[in-house]
């Protein structure tokens, strides 16, 4: 008895299966981008009462946890940027192709990427600039082009795109997985078409490569190569349904799970995991970006290096805490890893134990969203009335009083409680763990190594706000 | 193509709605470096013209924040003040100071200060 498939589900089902359903969803989110690039362009250039910023750094940040933490990794299925496609489609006829570097062919180039990004969130205060954010979302089309038009389809989501690499890691705690109705029937498939591609030709059905420029009903398959009866995890997948077309014998399912057995099960790869420590180190830092503790530890640091170059601080900062995590994670891992009666690299241990930090990174970061969200919810109302105002459309006079979700003091017991489910899931994956290895104390040793990491966000998330866009404040102004 | 582009943008610009004259004004505090919780606000300007109404509006530089309304009283010639002035958190504040003269013409500044 399989469980239920949500690709048959009445309604949402046969919406999914509908080939222009991925179009449907893109459309609203490429609008909002359209909108943000002119308000951001030609707006108040004030971040609470500019769309850019609202609709950016509160919304789509906020909608994204939701959606992965109820259905799945909806916002790369509705990504705008992926209707460059159509254009880089045309150009790919007159421009060289080339194929991604192995050497690139991981999660690193990603992590360095998401560090950069990081620091210039940081260092140009990017939620505090529509201009800015304008050209970011500008710069991500524009990179998505380039990276679609000279390398193959998906490379940009696979290795490329920070913000589809954070979905994919935080969609490992998603409720939904891709995954095959019967295994059995893709043993016999001819074509594994799913992540081949299917084209229907006058000669009969062939693969994309197969079929060649043949005229044909084309089907693309999985763009990010992932082929449906293996997938045992939502890392890569953009939730495109490719597969599903493709399919010639409808054998795509996309069915409810527990995230559980994916922590458990999955053998990610060692660049996998350290994505995943890296952002929950990094969430950790967004966070502590904006409490009274971060800035004192920057006058600090600032004195003790003589500078108030704050790109300099910021380095340091970003280095000393990022080390200090990917450091402490080694050795707590291999600890671990000695305690089972394990001899293996470091570098193993942490494949094996930094599992448990996925849902730990999708914690910090739904919490710290959580907050903005919530505290921010309704603003998007008065920003859309005016940015549509701006474009001469008669939608009334904005009312900025409209705010908050939810009354400010449940801000931190929701964002208690959402670590400390994090921290549970992290428990289940750490002492699941243990008892592969029949070792319960190991898993103890990480778990007590998780247990701080999570008391001192409490720490951090309990701290008053300080939302300032300078790390060190001008000499006697306090 | 490029070209409707730019009529696009030229006669979506032109639909924007007026924003007021630059108002000439100089903004002071007490204390000088506000700090969390309440200051007052004072506004100086020309006394030769005469200003029906004046409103300080103070935003947070991040997105969803709400932001603090006050009504300022005249208090002496050319001299406006805003008595308790609620910075509510640290961080960085833009106050948007809006005069009206006694046609309704509108008169705006912005100020930005860290409250640390």
């Amino acid at each position: 008895m399989r469980t239920f498939d949500l690709l048959r589900a009445p309604l949402l089902g046969r919406f999914l299966r509908w080939r222009y359903s991925r179009f449907v969803l893109q459309l609203p989110l490429l609008l909002v981008a359209f909108l943000a690039l002119y308000d951001g362009f030609f707006g108040r250039q004030l971040a609470p009462k500019n769309f850019a910023t609202v609709s950016v750094w509160l919304h789509y940040r906020g909608f994204l946890v939701l959606a992965i933490a109820v259905f799945g990794n909806l916002f790369c299925a509705a990504c705008p940027m992926m209707l460059v496609r159509g254009p880089t489609r045309f150009a790919k006829r007159f421009l060289p192709q080339f194929r991604w570097p192995r050497r690139l062919r991981n999660k690193y180039f990603v992590i360095a990427l998401t560090v950069l990004y990081l620091f210039a969130y940081e260092y140009w205060d990017l939620w505090a600039s529509p201009w800015l954010t304008a050209w970011l979302i500008v710069g991500y089309f524009g990179v998505a082009f380039l990276v679609d038009a000279f390398f193959p389809e998906g490379t940009f989501c696979k290795y490329v795109c920070p913000l589809g690499n954070f979905n994919f890691t935080l969609s490992t705690v998603s409720p939904t997985q891709i995954t095959a109705r019967d295994p059995a029937r893709c043993l016999t498939c001819e074509g594994k078409y799913c992540v081949n591609g299917r084209v229907e030709t006058a000669a009969g059905r062939k693969t994309a490569r197969e079929a060649g420029p043949a005229e044909g009903i084309r089907y693309p398959g999985c763009e990010t190569r992932l082929y449906v009866p293996e997938i045992k995890t939502n890392m890569d997948c953009t939730l495109c349904l490719n597969c599903l077309r493709a399919c010639p014998y409808d054998n795509v399912a996309l069915r409810p799970r527990f995230p559980g057995l994916e922590w458990l099960r999955a053998r990610y790869r060692l660049d996998v995991v350290w994505l995943g420590v890296l952002l929950f180190f990094a969430g950790f830092m967004n966070a502590l970006g904006m409490v009274p503790a971060y800035y004192r530890i920057a006058e600090g640091l600032s004195r003790l290096l003589g500078t108030r170059n704050e790109a300099v601080l910021l380095l340091v900062i970003y280095a000393l805490w990022i080390g200090l995590g990917a450091g402490l994670t080694l050795l707590v891992a291999t600890l671990a890893d000695r305690l089972s009666g394990v001899r293996q690299t470091a570098w193993k241990a942490v494949r094996y134990w930094g599992t448990g930090f996925f849902p730990l990174a999708f914690a910090m970061w739904a919490g710290h969203y959580a907050f903005h969200f919530l505290t921010g919810w309704a603003t998007i109302v008065p920003v859309t009335q005016q940015a549509l105002a701006n474009l001469g459309l008669p939608v009334g006079e904005p009312d900025w009083t409209l705010a908050a979700l939810v009354p400010e003091n449940w801000l931190y017991p929701l964002q208690v409680g959402i670590l400390y489910l994090g921290l549970l899931a992290s428990s289940y994956v750490l002492f699941g763990r243990a008892r592969q290895r029949d070792h319960f104390l190991a898993g103890g040793v990480v778990f007590a190594y998780f247990f701080m990491l999570v008391a001192l966000a409490l720490w951090v998330l309990a701290q008053p706000m300080e939302m300032r866009g300078t790390l060190l404040l001008p000499p006697g102004s306090r | 193509m490029r070209k409707w582009a730019w009529l696009l943008v030229l006669a979506l610009a032109a639909c924007q709605p007026k924003h007021g004259e630059p108002l000439q004004a100089k903004v002071r505090f007490v204390p000088e470096h506000p700090t969390v919780g309440k200051a007052e606000v004072c506004i100086e300007v020309d006394p030769r013209v005469e200003y029906t109404r004046m409103t300080v509006v103070g935003d947070m530089t991040h997105p969803g924040m709400i932001p603090v309304k006050a009504e300022a009283h005249p208090a002496g010639p050319g001299l406006w003040r805003v008595d308790a002035f609620d910075f509510n958190m640290r961080g960085d504040w833009v106050l948007t100071i809006t005069a009206y003269d006694a046609s309704g013409k509108k008169y705006t500044k912005e100020v930005r200060l860290t409250v640390p």
